[in-house]
Order: structure tokens, then C-alpha cells, then sequence
């Protein structure tokens, strides 16, 4: 098994009450949520979705001493951090990943607020490992740029997150372009999680809704799809050329397929988008990254190594293992699926370029790690 | 080889004729003052590139602005598309890619092309 220093990309930390973020809510959010009587506190989450038949917890994070998984600092320091040498970890929310999902544009982008000060105060403060998404009611894109410059100071606020889509758009449609002139500006990735548009918003496939969890998680890359081909059909790498963006939880075997697609399209289409001054495939190469899971299994490893090797996703491929959710890849798994050539550059590399981090500091840092333990 | 293949007031302009040129077919269009001329056959799938429309290249200074540079034209083969540019063939998104063009000038108000024996 790779032993080498890892970057975990994908880590869903949780909370388990809606007592834990609602301090985090302005005074007069406050009074809007609570105390309704006998109807409760209004939803702070999106309720939609499909229900996983397995529940969408692997069963063995569960808290020893209860609560949600994701949602206790111990158990994932001792679960995920400590299992391996994980010198850094993303953090990518639980259901409040999905704010831009809610109707009420207000109230989504006071929850991100709220989501990212509970994430500074009640994550980052316990263990230097822990940079966090910023999250982003994106049904607002000017409000959600001025969270992310608020965030600009605070280096362990590492990306700007998009999951669900309110405009049924691209997320590459100029309607969203004041959030990415901010993620340039403070020097942020921005992320796309799956799932982006299953929620109380436009359906995440295409040609028609699907009925079950099953068809949908099968179908989550075309939701990322479309924002990728979107991102580029617009000219947002041309427009912010020192953005970079990292797609999560996608897959990335179709990565191949799709762009070796799109630079043909664009032979013949090129009338349509002058804009764009070279082959998608060429700005995929310099500002796209992509997380491993959920690594596509074929009957030989060789088939999807193959093709990553194709697009050269060696050098995009970030190591992602979603906790606590069902459908996790481990490290010892990986290691066994990808070429040990890769591993470093996958495990821990691609990751420094697309933060921005230097790789002597965080080999450095492990021993300060240790003792903060 | 040399041929003539017309005075210049038979091209009209912004228009691309096809002729035959020892035993080639080549497409020579007439852009205000300019010739240019290009053999019939498009480096992708073979497609008769000539007969596509000719136009001036669109390009874009910024996402969402279109502007039409006069001075540059291009052709798109009617086939799939792609489009190559009058001067020296160049596909717009590869310019080491391109169609043949052909050597042409104007003597004496002839329109006249220098074809290469080893031209398709
Ligand atoms: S044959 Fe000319 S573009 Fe395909």
C-alpha cells in the first residue's frame, strides 16, 4: 500500500442537529427558523433526493457516542486521518452542500454564511490537517462572490463550492461568471460535486428524470459533464485564466471520450465560440483536476488505466475518498488500481499544484501534525 | 506548371469558382483585390472543400463578442465544417493542419495559377 503523505480532496464533515448551526444564523434568520410552535424550525435542509436503500452513511462511521457521521471530530480524526498519512483534508459539507438546492435565494445564501463560519470555528480550530470548501448560495452569484472574498484572508478556506444548480444552466453561463471572478481574484479553486442539479432543482440527467437512487448514481457524471463542457464552451478559462477548477466525485473514466469528442466538435463548430482560442482538450489540460472516486471498475484495471493514460489524468487525478459516505474508495485500494508511478503524484502532488501548495511544506508540517494530536 | 485560367474581370468578388487547372480542381476566389486559390479536396475526409461558403474569419475578443475580420477569409467544408483559411489553408484551430492552396497571380488582368505536378 502507498505509504507516502496523502491529500484526502473529498471529506464530508457533518453536522448532526440544526442546533449546531443555527448560532451561526443573523438574529433576524434566527427568529425566521425557530420556534414555529408545533410545526418546528423550518427545514434548514433541502428535502429531496432519492432515498439509498443502504442509507448513505458507510454503517461504520456512525459515532460511538451518537450523532451523525462526519459529525464528530474524534471519530474521524481515528477513522480517516490517522488510518494513513493524511497531511491535509478537504472538507465538503453533509446535506448543507446542497444550500443552492433551497428556493429561498435569501435564506441559501445566509446558510452558507452560517455553514462556513460553523465550518471555521467548529473544524478548522481542531486540527491544522482540516482546509475547508467554502460554500456558496450560488442563486445569488454577487452575494456568493462577496462570501468568498470574506473567506479571502483565511488560507484554510480553500475552494468555492458548487453542488446544486438553481438557474438549470451550465454552471460555465455568464450568470454565475462574479463567482469565479472571485475565486480568481482570491486565488480558489472552484469545486463541482456530484450530485450538482439532483436536488430540489433541474434533474441531474439527461433525457428525462429517472425513478430510482440506483439510475442516478450510475448517471451522476453527466451532471459534471455538462458543467464541464459548459465551463469551456464559454470561455470562462479565457476570461479567468488563472482559474482552476477540480471535479468531484464524477468519475473521470469518460473524461477521455468526452474531450476527444468536444476537440472534435469544435473543428467544425468553431464559428460559434471564436472566443475560444485553442482545443478544449488544451484548457482541460491546464485547469481542470478531478478526484479518484468513485474510480470506474472495469473486469481489467488495465482498461481504465489505459484510457486515464490517454488524457494524461495521471497528472489531474487528486486522491478523494468520501468519507463516511457508502460509497468510499480506500487508499489500499487505489494503491492496487492505479500504476505505483502515479501514486505520489495522485496521492499528494496534483493536489499541492491545484491548491497551490508547496509540497516541501507539507512534508515538513507532519511533524507538528503529531504533536497537535 | 502555369495556367491561365481567366482575366480577372471573370471572378466576381467574394466568390470562388471552381476550375479545372492540368487536371486538378482547384478553387480560386476573387477577395476585393486578392486571389487565392486552393485544390478541391479537404485534408479531413476528402470532401469537395471549394464548394463550402466563404466568408470573413470570426473571432471574439472576449466570451460573448463576435467580430468579423474582412481581411482574413476563410472557407468551411460543406462536409463537417471545419474551416480553413484562404492564405495558406491553415485549419483555424491547427495551423499545422491545412488544405493545399496554390500559387496564384495576376499578369497583365489573367488570373493565373502555378500547379505543382505532385498536387492531388
Ligand atoms: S471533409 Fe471537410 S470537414 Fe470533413
Amino acid at each position: 500500500m502507498y505509504s507516502g503523505p496523502v491529500i484526502d480532496c473529498d471529506v464530508h464533515h457533518a453536522r448532526s442537529t440544526d442546533a449546531e448551526l443555527i448560532p451561526y444564523l443573523s438574529r433576524g434568520w434566527r427568529e425566521y427558523v425557530t420556534d414555529r410552535g408545533p410545526a418546528g424550525n423550518v427545514p434548514l435542509t433541502v428535502q429531496d433526493g432519492f432515498p439509498n436503500p443502504h442509507g448513505f452513511m458507510r454503517a461504520d462511521t456512525y459515532p460511538k457516542g451518537g450523532g451523525e457521521p462526519g459529525s464528530d471530530y474524534p471519530t474521524m480524526r481515528d477513522q480517516l486521518l490517522a488510518a494513513s498519512d493524511v497531511r491535509r483534508a478537504i472538507l465538503t459539507f453533509g446535506d448543507d452542500s446542497h444550500l443552492a438546492g433551497h428556493h429561498n435565494p435569501y435564506f441559501a445564501a445566509e446558510l452558507a454564511r452560517a455553514a462556513n463560519d460553523w465550518s471555521v470555528d467548529r473544524w478548522l480550530s481542531q486540527d491544522p490537517r482540516l482546509f475547508s470548501s467554502i460554500m456558496v448560495g450560488s442563486q445569488l452569484p454577487d452575494v456568493a462572490a462577496e462570501e468568498i472574498r470574506r473567506h479571502a484572508a483565511n488560507p484554510r478556506m480553500v475552494q468555492a463550492m458548487l453542488v446544486d444548480n438553481p438557474f438549470n444552466r451550465g454552471f460555465g453561463h455568464p450568470v454565475f461568471h462574479p463567482i469565479y471572478a472571485a475565486a480568481e481574484e482570491t486565488g480558489r479553486p472552484v469545486a463541482i460535486h456530484g450530485g450538482a442539479g439532483g436536488w430540489a432543482n433541474p434533474p441531474s440527467t439527461g433525457g428525462g428524470s429517472v425513478s430510482t437512487y440506483f439510475e442516478t448514481h450510475v448517471l451522476w457524471p453527466q451532471a459534471i459533464q455538462t458543467h464541464l463542457v459548459s465551463f469551456i464552451a464559454h470561455g470562462v478559462f479565457e476570461k479567468y485564466p488563472r482559474l482552476r477548477i477540480v471535479l468531484i466525485e464524477g468519475g473521470s473514466a469518460w473524461i477521455p471520450s468526452l474531450l476527444w469528442r468536444f476537440d472534435a466538435e469544435y473543428k467544425g463548430l468553431r464559428r460559434e465560440v471564436p472566443w475560444l482560442k485553442r482545443l478544449p482538450s488544451e484548457y482541460f489540460a491546464d485547469h481542470v483536476w478531478v478526484t479518484t472516486q468513485p474510480l470506474e471498475v472495469a473486469p481489467r484495471k488495465e482498461n481504465v488505466v489505459e484510457l486515464l493514460r490517454s488524457m494524461k489524468l495521471e497528472d489531474h487525478l487528486v486522491y478523494s475518498s468520501d468519507y463516511p459516505h457508502w460509497d468510499a474508495d480506500e487508499i489500499e485500494y487505489l494503491t492496487a488500481r492505479l500504476p505505483s508511478e502515479w501514486h505520489r503524484r495522485v496521492f499528494f502532488g496534483n493536489a499541492c499544484r491545484l491548491y497551490d501548495w508547496k509540497e516541501e511544506d507539507i512534508e515538513h508540517a507532519g511533524a507538528v501534525v503529531e504533536q497537535t494530536r | 506548371m502555369r495556367v491561365d485560367v481567366g482575366a480577372v474581370s471573370d471572378f466576381e468578388d467574394r466568390r470562388l469558382r471552381i476550375v479545372i487547372a492540368a487536371n486538378h480542381q482547384v478553387g480560386v476566389l476573387r477577395w476585393r483585390d486578392r486571389f487565392y486559390a486552393l485544390h478541391n479536396r479537404c485534408p479531413h475526409q476528402s470532401g469537395p472543400v471549394c464548394l463550402g461558403i466563404v466568408s470573413g474569419r470570426l473571432s471574439s475578443e472576449k466570451p460573448g463578442s463576435m467580430e468579423v475580420d474582412e481581411e482574413t477569409p476563410v472557407i468551411a467544408c460543406p462536409w463537417h465544417g471545419w474551416e480553413f483559411e484562404l492564405e495558406r489553408g491553415r485549419a483555424l484551430w491547427d495551423p499545422s493542419y491545412a488544405v493545399k492552396v496554390v500559387p496564384v497571380r495576376v499578369e497583365s488582368d489573367r488570373v493565373v495559377l502555378e500547379v505543382g505536378k505532385s498536387a492531388i
